[in-house]
């Protein structure tokens, strides 16, 4: 339980905190002079955080509106930036394999989030019930997200789902022959999703924990009721846990459409065959730091960032519609 | 909870410190090159691309060069081939390339243009690189608009690899001589009597088309530009894609998911057209015999050959040019190098290496035996630097080339996408 303070400890009015909130990052000017003791708080605060401001400004907002200036020039590393205006968005619209990536980034991530998202589901769902060794089979089933990221997982993906590897024998063994999927244009996406899927671990555990706050009452009555396990399921569980599935909607959303690590290595480097792999940020690479395009590569990010901005828009609009939270949860 | 949670101004200034401190460490990480002098010791970096094997052929040689010039010390580094350039691009835009890294004809316009390559003529007249000795037509290798770029390390030439025991097995003995008509027929045959492809397809390899357009008075690239038109790539894509669907080409998906192996190794092909140095490797990756077959002409005379090679090319920011030249120097002409390199950068480019390297192996002796034939028959032509942005050309003419056989395109709109992409390539390079 948690210890329910007092006075000394409650934030009240005339409190050193309160004057602190005032005295924030705006440069209001301090209440009680300038050597007060919360100016000096806050002082050290910013020494504290220095690093990371320093880090924040050097490392990230400078390139950003740098790259933001690029994203208007041709700019190929080694001459100055030559402005071109929008030319650079004129030219992606007009490039077939920038229209290719588009396709291929959508249909990953309109494919691959709700396949993953629901494979993370049905596994916590396995495993909330208490069984013996259920610690096991929760690292067990979390263990491929830890190491799905790595180099070494997509490396191996190629092989299993190469011409005449693992996949392609078990294949042959129910009379289907594709001959690999490596090489294959119209089915190596899924090759990429399947690796995706099998990663569902980090929002497999957000699953768990969304559904051990289901109050068990509630099942219990239903079933009194009369209600059977998909009713249960669909009029209870999700939208108790619509809260925790909008998270991890919203999450592996955006995630998705960073895809790039394992779209570069299971197609060998190539994002091909026939760019059935070129996935929106493996062309921003390619143009960038291949063709040394830089204005377009640059062009291309912005462009990336207003759509996952968008696409995260139209989800937080819609949660009204779909998302439950208990009273005064908000 | 404790009111005075706030610390004293000593502490906080030494934390400021602290931080301080840490910023200047990793500004000071940032900006540390690796390249300099201390006590009269110079050092600078070499790096290149290649496989393990490579690297330590690489490193004997380096250990070598520093036994012999004590005062310079060389950091190495290597990457595969597309890793190379794309960090080579990167370090070179940053004003922090290596000191000496390999090079091909390919990159020579390309970072001429940027200023990125060192002017070896000043280091050949002050006497501390040599360029006596060359073999034949490579001493000017490098050379573009005067300025002298680079030193070939080696000559490779194109040349059709081929699995012997299928060509034995089909009765077919290429010869120098011999034309496109006699080669397509080879393969039909092979395809038709031993169920294997004839050929791994060579409609994507760059350097093949441009033999075949040389044959016919033409060339891929002029020093600035495009040295052919749709004209003369639609009907070479046309036919191409007819000889994948027929099977005289191998299987484009098969291909693709064996790579980075070869096709020809892997047994999916007969043979391929690929530099002759190269076949080093069909013998480790495959298990038949393989050798080296002539390129095929149009009139049975003109192949369009040339020697290609790889170069050691210094970079202009460097701070130790006279160093750089001697390593290069060093590289190309001291006769232990030969004999720990062999060929695995083509034949020696010096007659100094190429005597001092007699290949016992029989990989490496088919190489002496055809770049002795190809040179013996007169057919070797000059080769032309290629403009900048060669670079994305080839690998655009590849990846093409490869969308077309695997049916994603038509040749009509594969050769419009090529000419798009390459008229980007020149524009932006």
């Amino acid at each position: 339980m948690t210890h329910i303070q007092t006075s000394p400890g409650a934030l009240a009015p005339g409190d050193d905190r309160a004057a602190d909130k005032r005295n924030g990052p705006a440069g209001a000017a301090p209440p009680a002079g300038p050597k007060g003791p919360g100016s000096r708080e806050n002082l050290a605060g910013y020494l504290f955080m220095s690093p990371w401001i320093a880090g924040f400004l050097f490392l990230i907002a400078g390139p950003m509106v740098f790259s933001l200036y690029l994203s208007f020039t041709e700019y190929n590393l080694f001459e100055a930036p030559r402005w071109i205006g929008l030319q650079n968005f004129t030219d992606m619209f007009a490039d077939p394999r920038w229209r290719q990536s588009v396709k291929v980034t959508s249909w990953y991530v309109l494919i691959g989030t709700p396949v993953k998202l629901a494979a993370a589901l049905a596994v916590a769902m396995l495993l909330a019930q208490k069984r013996w060794g259920q610690s096991f089979y929760r690292a067990a089933f979390y263990a491929p997200s830890l190491i799905g990221a790595s180099v070494s997982a997509a490396i191996v993906w190629r092989a299993l789902f190469s011409d005449d590897a693992l996949v392609d024998r078990t294949q042959k063994v129910f009379g289907v022959e594709v001959g690999g999927w490596i090489g294959d244009p119209g089915v190596i996406i899924y090759a990429l999703i399947a690796l995706t899927v099998w990663q569902f671990g980090a929002p497999m555990v957000i699953f768990l924990a969304g559904l051990k706050q289901v109050p068990r009452e509630l099942y219990e009555a239903a079933e009194v009721d009369g209600a059977g396990r998909w009713r249960r399921f669909f009029h209870i569980t999700l939208p108790m846990i619509s809260p925790v599935l909008f998270f991890n909607v919203l999450l592996e959303t955006i995630h998705s459409f960073q895809i790039f690590g394992s779209a570069y290595i299971v197609s060998n480097g190539s994002c091909g065959p026939a760019d059935a792999t070129l996935v929106y940020t493996c062309y921003l690479y390619e143009q960038g730091f291949v063709n040394s395009r830089m204005g377009f590569a640059s062009a291309m990010g912005w462009l990336l960032l207003v759509a996952v901005g968008l696409v995260t828009a139209v989800l937080f609009w819609s949660q009204k519609r779909w998302v439950h939270y208990e009273e005064g949860g908000r | 909870m404790s009111r005075n949670n706030g610390m004293d101004r000593r502490q906080m200034l030494k934390l400021a410190g602290l931080s301080a401190a840490g910023l200047g460490l990793t500004a000071a990480g940032c900006g540390s090159g690796g390249s300099g002098s201390s006590g009269g010791t110079v050092t600078i970096r070499h790096s290149w691309w290649g496989a393990d094997d490579r690297a330590k052929k690489v490193q004997q040689c380096v250990a070598l060069f520093e036994k012999k010039h004590p005062k310079i010390k060389v950091k190495t580094d290597f990457q595969q081939y597309p890793d190379f350039w794309k960090k080579f691009n990167t370090q070179a835009a940053g004003g922090n390339a290596p000191d000496v890294i390999q090079n091909a004809v390919t990159f020579l316009r390309k970072y001429e243009a940027k200023n990125v390559l060192l002017d070896l003529h000043p280091q050949v007249e002050k006497g501390n690189l040599s360029l006596d000795g060359f073999r034949s037509g490579l001493e000017k290798f490098a050379e573009v608009d005067g300025k002298l770029l680079g030193v070939p390390v080696g000559s490779n030439s194109m040349a059709l690899v081929i699995d012997e025991r299928v060509y034995e097995k089909a009765g077919i003995a290429p010869e120098i001589g011999w034309t496109w008509d006699d080669w397509y027929a080879g393969l039909q045959k092979i395809k038709n009597g031993q169920k294997i492809a004839g050929d791994a397809g060579p409609h994507g390899v760059m350097y093949l088309y441009d033999l075949i357009l040389r044959q016919n008075g033409k060339a891929f690239f002029t020093e600035d530009g495009m040295g052919f038109g749709e004209t003369e790539l639609l009907p070479y894509w046309t036919e191409a894609l007819e000889r994948v669907k027929s099977g005289v080409y191998a299987d484009p998906k098969k291909v693709e998911q064996i790579k980075p192996a070869s096709a020809t190794a892997k047994g999916l092909s007969a043979g391929e057209f690929t530099w002759d140095n190269f076949s080093v490797r069909y013998s480790a990756e495959g298990k038949s015999s393989y050798g080296l077959a002539p390129i095929p002409s149009t009139d049975g005379k003109k192949t369009g050959q040339y020697l290609g090679s790889l170069m050691l090319s210094g970079t202009a920011r460097t701070k130790h040019p006279a160093e750089v030249a001697t390593f290069i120097g060093f590289m190309t002409h001291d006769p232990a190098v030969a004999r720990i390199m062999g060929y695995d950068r083509g034949v020696p480019a010096t007659t100094a290496q190429f005597e001092a390297y007699q290949p016992t192996d029989a990989p490496s002796k088919a190489i002496a035996a055809y770049e002795s034939a190809i040179a013996g028959a007169g057919i070797l032509e000059p080769i032309t630097p290629h403009p900048a942005g060669a670079d994305v050309i080839e690998a655009a003419f590849l990846r093409i080339s490869a969308d077309l056989s695997l049916g994603k395109a038509s040749p009509k709109d594969s050769v419009k996408q090529f000419f798009s992409e390459a008229k980007t390539a020149l524009a932006s390079n």
